[in-house]
Formats: C-alpha cells, structure tokens, sequence
C-alpha cells in the first residue's frame, strides 16, 4: 500500500480531482488530501470522493508571512498542523496540487527523505506506478536535514531587527489607540531621515493592520508621505494606502491626494522623457480614480454627483492633457459606396451579447458584406487591444513599436471595412483610434458601465464619426464627462435601442403570475435587489400572496470587498423570506423566455442602468413594468422617467408596492396594464423596429 | 522528424537524429513509444540529458528559492536563457546542443545537417557546425520564426536579436522547409534574396494513422463525434464549441444521444491533464462530452474507426496549419471546422466531400456544422467517402518527406555519407 498524500492551497480542479483520484486508487494506493480549500461547495463536492481521509489544514497567524512570497505563507500557517506532519511522515508520495503549495511539499519532503515529492496530478500517478515498480518504502523518519535548520537559524538572525520591530509593534500594543498614537509620533516629527522614516512607516502600516486598524493604517502611510518630497515614494505610499482602502470595500478618504500624486509624477516623468513610467503613473491615477469599488460595486458614485468637477482633477494633469490631444484623421470617412455592397466590420472583445442580431441582419442584407472581429480570439491582438497604458506610452511619444504594431494588426481590417462598428467603449477603442483610419468610417457603441471606467476619457473621438449610445441619459453624462465630446472634433451621437428580439417573449402567463414580482439579472451591486425586497415586504404586509422571483447568477462577492459586503447583507436578508416561500431563486437560466411566464410584474431596482435589457424583455412578456427611478440619474434632464412610459417609474418601494396593489386590484386591471406594456415593448423596442434605425445608421436613407 | 529521418534512411543515407532523453520528453507532454518503435532501426539516435527545467515536476529537484515562488523562479531562468539565445523557453540548451553537434561530427563526419524547430536554438548548432566544419545545413521550420501563426502578424523585426540569427542562419541554408504556402510567401518577401531556396513541405499524415474499415453509424445508440489532437486553444473557443454542440443536440434528433468524446493532450508539465479546457469538458458532461486523454500513436487509426464524425477545432489563421487536418481527412468522416473562417487549413479541406465548411467560430454557425456532419455521418454515400479518401491520399506523409528528401539530396548533389 503506497500512501499518498494531496496538499492544495486553494480550490483545486474538483474533476481533475476526481479523476487522478480514481487512478489512484486503482493503482492501490491509500489517498489522503489536505488543503485550504475556500469554496464550500468545493469540499463538499471533495467530501464526496473515496479519499482515504481529508483535512482541512489549521491555519496559524503569522504576521511576518505577509510580506512573503505566497508559497512561503502557506508553509508558515500550516507548519505545525499536527495531521499533516503525521501524513506527510507516512506518505510515499507528497504532491502539491498547485504552484502555493510547491513549498509546503517541499519542506515536507526535506523531512521525510524518502518518499517522492511532486507537483502536479499526472505526475502523482506517475510517482505512484513507478513506486510500485521500484518499492522503496518510506523511512519513517521525519526530521529536518541539519543543513536545512542552520540555514533556517541562520535566517531567523538576519531577521532580528524586524523581528524586534515586531516584538515592539506587536498586536496587543497596536491595538490600543495609545500604542497606535506614540508610534505616529516619529512620523510627525520633522527632520527625520527620509531613510528612517518611511520604513518606520511602512512598519507602523504593517503592524496597524495586523492589529486589525486598517484605517490607521492607512492614515500612517499618508502621514509618512505628507513629510517625504522624493515624488516617486511619495506617490508609491499613497497608491499603497489608497488600494488598501479599496480591498477594504471604502471609497478612500485620501483618494484626490493619491491621486494628484500619481498625476504629479506622471507629468514630471513626462517631461523627463520617461514616457514609460509616465504612462504607467497616469494609468495608476485612472485607476484609482475609476476604481470599481467607487463606482460599480456601490450604490452611489461621485462621478455622478457633479461629473466636470469629478474629472477635472485627471484632465489637468499636462500627460493626460498630451493622451487626450486629438490628432484627427488624413480624410474623411468615405460615403458608402454605390457600386458594391457596404463592407462592415462588427467588433468586439469577447462580449458579443448585444451584436447577435445585427450580425444575423446584416450577414442576410444584400447590400452589405459583414466580417465579425472578436479581438479577444486572437492572443496578439487581445494583448495589443487591451493594452492602454501603451495607448498613452504612445500618445506621449514613447512607444514606435507599439504604433508599428497595431498599424500591422488592425490596418488591414481598416483597409478592407468601409465602416468598422465597435461595440462596448473599452479598452479596444482606445486601440482603434491610436490609428488614422483613412476612409474608413468608425462607429463606437457605449452601453453603459463604460462611462463610469477610464475608457472614453482615452478615446481619441475626432477619428470617430459616430458615437452610438443606449439611452439619452447615458449620452448626457458621458459628454459631461468628456471634453472631447463637447468640441468641434466631437464626432455624430446617436441613441438607438439595443436589438432585441422580443418576439419569442409574448407568452401565455400562468394563473399565479399577476402575484408574482420578478427581478431579471441580480449579478451587480448596481441592480440593488434589496429594493425589491422591500418592496415585497410592504406588498406581503398587505397580501400574503405575493412572491419575488429571481432570475441570474448569484453576484460575485470575489469581484471587490464592497461587493462582497453587499452580496452578505443581501443573503442575510433573503434568507427566511426564501425559507418562508417568499423568495424563489431560479438562478441562472437560457430560458428566461419561459421564465417569464410565471412573473406578472417585472421590476427595475437597480441605482443605474444603460437601457435595462431584463425590464424590456419582461416588459414584452406582458409583465407590468415597476421602475425605480434610477438614482445615479434621477432629477437630471433624461432619466427612466425618459426611457419609460408615464406610470411605470417610482420614486421608492413604497410607491412601487402602491403601483402594483393598483395594478392588482382586479385581474381585468393587471390584464389590461400587461397588454398595454407589451404592446408597448414590442412596438418600441423590437428588433423588427430598431433594426431600421441600424438601417439608417450604416447604410444612410437612400436604401 | 520521425518520418524525415525513415526517409533519409530509405533513400540510402547514414542518419543521426539529436534528440532529448524519453524522460524529458515525458516531462513535455508525455512519451509515445509505440510511435519511436517506428523509427528505422538503421537511424542512431543520440539522446542528450537535457530537461525543460521550467516544466519539472519533481519537487526534489526544485531549490528552496524555486519552491517557494515558482513562477518568480521560472521569470529568472526565462532571463538566464535568454542571455545565451533569444529564446526564453530552449536558449539555455545552446552550449549543450552545439557540443553534442561537433561530438557527432567528430565519430561520424556529416555531410548535411537538417535543423527542425522547435526549439529555435538548434539553429545555433547548426550554425556553429557550419562555422566550425563548413557541414552545409536545412533548416525546416514548419511554422516559421519571424512570423507569429497565432495572431497573423510579425513576430520580430529584422533588427532585433532574433532578426539578426534567423537573417544569419538562412542566408547561408541551402534549403528552408515550412508547412504551408502563406508562411512561404512571408519567407520569399522577407529574404527575397534567397526566395528560390523557400519550399513548402506540408505535415501529411502517416499511413498507418488512418483507419482501415470503419463502423456503420448507429444513431440508435447514439453517434460518436470525436476530436483528437493537442488542445492549444483558448477556453473560450472550446467552450463555444460545447455550447454550439449542446443547441445541436436539442434541435437534432439524430444527435439527440449522440456523444463528443475528446481525445489529446491537454497541458504540461504540473498542469498536464489538468487546466480550465479539462474542467470545460467535465462540466459538458451531462451533453454526451468526455475527455479520455492522450491516444497512443498504434491506437490513433482505431480510434478514429470507432468514431462516426470530427470536430476539427484550432487557432490562428492564415498563417496556421495544423497536421491533424491531414489525418483528419484520411479518416474519411465527416468534419466539422471550429476555426477563424480565413484559415489557412481551409486551402487544404476545400474540396473535402465531408467537410462541412468553414462557417467561423460563431456558436450557431458551429451548431448548424453539428447538424449538418449528424447528417452525413448516416447519410454519405459510398461514392462520396470514397471521394473523401482520394482527396486526403495526396498529402499522405511518406509521399511528402520522400519527394522533399530527394529534392534536397538533388539540389545539393551530396553522395558523400551515403552507404550503399
């Protein structure tokens, strides 16, 4: 029996798992696996398998590991768990199971001197079968080689300093506010080395949020930075406190100095000539300012609230004003020609949900001839799209071979289009118009998320001839935002409707449906489904029959810490309205179609939307549309209240439960308000109508 | 190469092949020996230690510094090789490569030296033998070294490291050998100056790969569609290929219990058999996909027997070719193409009886390609598979080397080293 023991840090491949597993044991050998394993649905699923014994490792806090490198942090946290010393003591083969893990294995197999030690699952088979043809036994002896511990001894020595920084730092002092207080005292005082002070600040960051006073932390770093004038370090410790503010989930308080400067640097490195750390500088301020957790994983965003005032920071900076020069193009985009049918390109990176439509039109139109570019599917071209901060190491000056390279990836794709249409305003537009493109016409779509990014702000719009965009509110803040957009370079905007096809949606509903609410797509913080939640409860307070369905993905509390608060809160609260029969959680479907049978009243909670794709598509189902007034756009000159018919917008859940007990109060009401809005939907939104707007939009009136 | 080697062999020549020790090779993507039993027992083959370190799987090996942060380790050597070549993967085998070339010259003087990359740093071997010896030397570079197959574009400029050695080293080739036409174009009008000397030699497939009888479909217990090959394409691809082969088994009834069994490498070194397109296939479980790993080369023909149509999935494009197109055809099933619509593989099935088309990588078009191979897979009529056999039988491997080792033996004259 040879015994084989698994270590994994982190959620391993399960059927890979599985599988190895199964070999294994048909091999005859005795398998054990031991490992950090986060995902709970993971280790049930491990649970499951015919693992001779499974563990998961006890993990030991060890604050000096979290300067080190990942595999090191591993060793020192589960060093001293007694099961895996037992195991890995017996075992014939240690396998790590991924690359955090190579180190445990490998200090495992300094100590038991036998067994084999390797990386990787099909090499764990291969261990086994060789140690079946071979049969060395382990030793039994689990001792580290004396090599090992002088070399261990001789590096706990140089650590001593830092290891008698930490003594004096240590938890139970950093956790009071005195200790906190006397060890800032330093940092304040002037005159002191910059040599000295800044790693007496980092130290003082470090002990801060081992102690668990994150925002001290984070204050000491700005403190130390406040007295240091070397630019770079300055900067460095800034973006250092500000990014610990994002994984805490908190828009920083110091997010505008951080910023200014990463801005400052940028802008002397410019002048240096040093365009690759200007741009990579700049990129970092962009960042910081469009940090996801400002503005996508929360239920408000500064940039909102006044946009001109939220950019002008950015926009003054001298390498960001070089970035957002418009260089223009040679020639006009070019009439579509009369002779041959019109050559258009419809690109994207990856995400092609909302072009099906128009590339299935438009592959059938006689007068058009259509190639579809996914720059994502090919490695070079999703590497050179996606690379921004060589868009500005460029616009600065400073990288030929990124223009030369481009210009040979994209230039025969503008050769052979007449019209180029891009859709999503990301990364790739800011590629695109790094390059003059002759005659060819470019078409940018913006749906909505990419306003809040650092995208349109690189876009180089007097090389494109129009901007296309969901919504009239979306149109509004973007320009707002933009100054190129509201210059004599700005190119033609448009809004058109997504292409939808909302035939397939008008469905018979199912008796129940007129008391059923539901909420399409629950992925974002943006969609705020706790609205609805309340919303049901004031419902349920009046009749009981009412129930929340939910339709998508559960959100991803991985995408940022605020996300992940949110996503807690919104379980906690779910949960006993599922357990009372409340809630459904359909989860994620490609049916949403049949889905919709069952919901009479399609909500839109969310604090900001494009055009709202879900409510449309309920909306066609002949579900009564109930929609927040999106906060992010509330008040302002275009809003839902805009997009939507009179009646279907409301300010609060309260208004919202009104509109549908008034809706409610026959079935020949919920009936006649079902019509109205599916007729509605299909009338305005179908593809059957919008595609003639794309009509006009490519090929102009004359076809 | 095995096949290059038979044929030099076959036409009278004395053969050293260098290569690298089975356990290294293991290291790879695993080692095959029923295809090197098919190596002439005439050709000496000259094994040298030599491991891709940056695929070691055996933490025994590894050094403290490597173990704890693995990937910084790999960036270092990927550093180190590169001082000695320009080639982060293979540069550091330079000296060992050069030695083992002149210690071969020395017991057994060469007349000709073929070089075939990958790795690109055994051109330095042969360009040191050259220098050294004056031993005139080919060089087959299948896919090209200039040209990146994958994006379509330049992989380097002319001035650049690896523009000055590949400049170097063909300048004085006498014979330059790659896979297809495109990437032979790219050759004649980079290095106009020795355009004549650029030949097209395609992979072919090895007679023996392609079934000798084949099982009548039986869409009672359900068609088998089958992919065999190296999986170097993105997740992405393969998991529209899964999604368009799910829509295709709700609509289709003939592929409603049909099954897409995917055979092949996947991975190397620690990630061998492992990875994101692994778990991509166990989680289309429940659609009739299994992953059955690697097929043994004696094992190929059989397998391809036992299934009823293809599904030829790849990357790149115009520039790219795979040798599985080849063996492919031979199997005279119906394919399906999941691939860029303007790849260069098209050239070579256009004409393919079988072949459903080349329809791009969108998810219904690969669907429709589903339903259409479900057809022929029951439908085809003797006449059109017999027409798909004679199609493929043109680039039957043994053919293609043999006419490309004459041509070179001609072109250069060599009787010197010659046995017979």
């Amino acid at each position: 029996m040879i015994d084989v023991l698994f270590v994994c840090s982190k959620t391993p491949p399960m059927s890979v798992v599985a599988d190895t597993l199964d070999k294994l044991n048909a091999e005859g050998a005795r398998v054990v696996f031991g490992g950090l394993i986060p995902s709970r649905a993971a280790r049930e699923h491990r649970d499951e398998l015919d693992f001779a014994e499974t563990h998961d490792l006890v993990q030991a806090k060890v604050r000096r590991a979290v300067q080190l490198p990942r595999g090191e942090q591993v060793w020192l946290r589960v060093r001293s768990d007694s099961w895996l010393r037992e195991r890995a003591r017996k075992a014939g083969v240690l396998v790590a199971l991924d690359e955090q893990a190579v180190y445990t294995v490998w200090q495992l197999a300094q100590r038991n001197r036998t067994a084999k030690a390797v990386y990787g699952f099909a090499p764990a088979v291969n261990a086994v079968r060789e140690l079946k043809r071979t049969g060395v036994a382990p030793s039994g002896s689990f001792r580290p080689p004396l090599s090992l511990v002088a070399r261990d001894g001789a590096r706990a020595v140089r650590r001593l300093p830092d290891a008698t920084a930490r003594l004096v730092t240590a938890r139970p002092i950093m956790r009071r506010s005195l200790g906190e207080r006397l060890w800032r005292l330093p940092l304040r005082v002037p005159g002191v080395p910059t040599g000295l002070r800044v790693p007496i600040g980092r130290r003082v960051a470090e002990a801060l949020n081992w102690a668990g006073r994150r925002g001290g932390a984070t204050y000491t770093l700005v403190l130390t930075a406040s007295k240091v004038s070397d630019p770079a370090l300055k900067a460095e410790l800034l973006e250092t406190a500000v990014n610990q503010d994002y994984q805490r989930g908190i828009v920083p308080p110091h997010l505008d100095t951080a910023v200014q400067a990463l801005l400052d640097l940028a802008d002397l490195r410019q002048s240096e000539g040093r365009y690759e750390e200007a741009a990579r500088n700049l990129r970092n301020a962009l960042l910081l300012t469009f940090h996801r957790v400002a503005h996508i994983d929360g239920l408000t965003s500064p940039l909102t609230a006044d946009p001109g005032r939220f950019v002008k920071r950015i926009h003054s900076s001298r390498a960001m004003q070089t970035v957002m020069t418009p260089r223009g193009r040679l020639r006009p985009a070019a009439p579509p020609p009369a002779d041959r049918p019109l050559r258009l390109l419809l690109t994207t990176n990856e995400n092609a949900n909302f072009l099906r439509h128009i590339i299935h039109r438009y592959d059938a139109h006689p007068d058009v001839e259509v190639r579809y570019l996914d720059v994502a599917s090919e490695e070079v071209l999703k590497k050179v799209s996606r690379s921004d901060q060589r868009v500005m190491q460029e616009r600065m000056g400073g990288d030929d071979a990124y223009a030369a390279q481009l210009e040979q990836l994209m230039r025969p794709h503008l050769d052979w289009a007449d019209t180029v249409f891009l859709d999503w305003c990301a990364a790739p537009a800011t590629a695109l118009t790094n390059l003059d493109p002759g005659d060819t016409r470019i078409i940018i779509r913006l749906h909505s998320y990419e306003a809040f990014t650092r995208f349109p702000h690189m876009v180089d719009f007097s090389r494109v001839d129009d901007l296309v965009f969901v919504a009239d509110h979306v149109q509004d803040l973007t320009t707002s935002l933009v100054p190129q957009l509201r210059g004599p370079h700005a190119p033609r905007m448009h809004v058109l409707h997504n292409a939808m096809d909302l035939g397939g949606f008008a469905r018979e509903k199912t008796p129940d449906a007129r008391f059923n609410l539901g909420l399409v797509g629950i992925g974002q913080v943006a969609k705020d489904p706790l609205w609805a939640l309340e919303v049901l409860r004031r419902l349920r307070e009046r009749d009981d029959r009412y129930r929340l369905l939910l339709v998508g993905g559960d959100m991803n509390p991985r995408a940022s810490r605020a996300s992940k608060k949110y996503s807690k809160q919104f379980e906690e609260e779910l949960e006993p309205l599922v357990e009372a029969g409340a809630v459904l959680r359909l989860g994620p479907t490609d049916d949403v179609a049949g889905k919709l049978t069952d919901i009479g009243f399609i909500l839109s909670t969310s604090v900001r939307e494009g055009c709202h794709v879900g409510l449309m598509e309920g909306a066609a189902s002949g579900a009564v549309p109930v929609v927040r007034d999106w906060p992010f756009y509330a008040g302002k000159a275009h809003s839902a209240r805009t997009l939507y018919p009179e009646g279907w917008v409301l300010d609060t859940p309260e208004a919202a439960a009104q509109r549908v007990l008034q809706v409610n109060v026959s079935e020949e009401s919920w009936l006649d308000h079902s019509r109205l809005a599916a007729k509605y939907a299909q009338s305005t939104w179908d593809w059957s109508v919008v595609s003639a707007d794309f009509d006009r939009l490519f090929l102009g009136e004359q076809r | 190469m095995r096949e290059t080697a038979n044929q030099f062999a076959a036409q009278g020549w004395d053969v050293t092949v260098v290569t690298i020790e089975d356990e290294s090779w293991e290291l790879d993507s695993g080692v095959d020996h029923t295809l090197s039993e098919q190596v002439d027992p005439r050709v000496e083959v000259v094994k040298l230690p030599l491991r891709r370190a940056d695929l070691e799987t055996d933490i025994r090996r590894f050094s403290e510094r490597r173990a704890a942060d693995p990937a910084a380790w790999i960036r270092s050597l990927r550093e180190r090789n590169l001082e000695a070549f320009p080639e982060p993967t293979f540069g550091g085998w330079r000296g060992a490569l050069e030695e083992a070339v002149l210690r071969v010259h020395q017991s057994k003087p060469a007349d000709l030296l073929l070089t075939s990359c990958v790795p690109y740093t055994s051109l330095a071997a042969a360009w040191r033998l050259w220098e050294e010896a004056r031993v005139p030397y080919a060089v087959d570079f299948r896919d090209g070294w200039s040209i990146d197959v994958l994006g379509a574009a330049e992989a380097f400029g002319r001035d650049t490291e690896e523009g000055r050695w590949e400049e170097r080293i063909l300048g004085s080739a006498i014979s330059l050998w790659v896979v297809n036409d495109p990437i032979a174009e790219h050759y004649r009008a980079r290095y106009p100056e020795f355009a004549h000397r650029v030949h097209v030699v395609r992979n072919g497939y090895d007679a023996d790969s392609a079934p000798q009888s084949r099982r009548a479909p039986d869409p009672e217990s359900g068609l088998v569609f089958g992919y065999l090959g190296t999986a170097t394409f993105p997740g992405g691809l393969l998991q529209t290929v899964l999604d368009a082969w799910r829509d295709a088994r709700q609509r289709e009834p003939l592929l409603a219990n049909a099954r897409f069994e995917f055979r092949g490498h996947i991975g190397s070194g620690a990630r061998r058999g492992t990875g994101g397109h692994v778990e991509l296939l166990w989680a289309a479980e429940a659609d009739g996909v299994s992953y059955g790993g690697p097929v043994l080369k004696a094992d190929v023909a059989d397998t391809y027997a036992w299934w009823d149509a293809l599904v030829y999935i790849l990357i790149g494009g115009r520039y790219m070719t795979s040798g599985k197109v080849y063996e492919y055809m031979a199997a005279g099933l119906p394919i399906v193409s999941a691939h860029a619509a303007d790849h260069e593989s098209v050239n070579v099935l256009k004409g393919h009886p079988l072949w459903t088309g080349s329809r791009g990588v969108d998810r219904e078009a690969i669907a429709e390609a589903f339903v259409q191979a479900a057809h022929l897979a029951v439908e085809a009529t003797d006449d059109q598979r017999a027409a798909a056999l004679a199609h493929a039988e043109r680039f039957r491997r043994e053919t293609i080397m043999a006419a490309a080792v004459q041509r070179l033996a001609a072109d250069l004259q060599l009787e010197k080293g010659r046995t017979r």
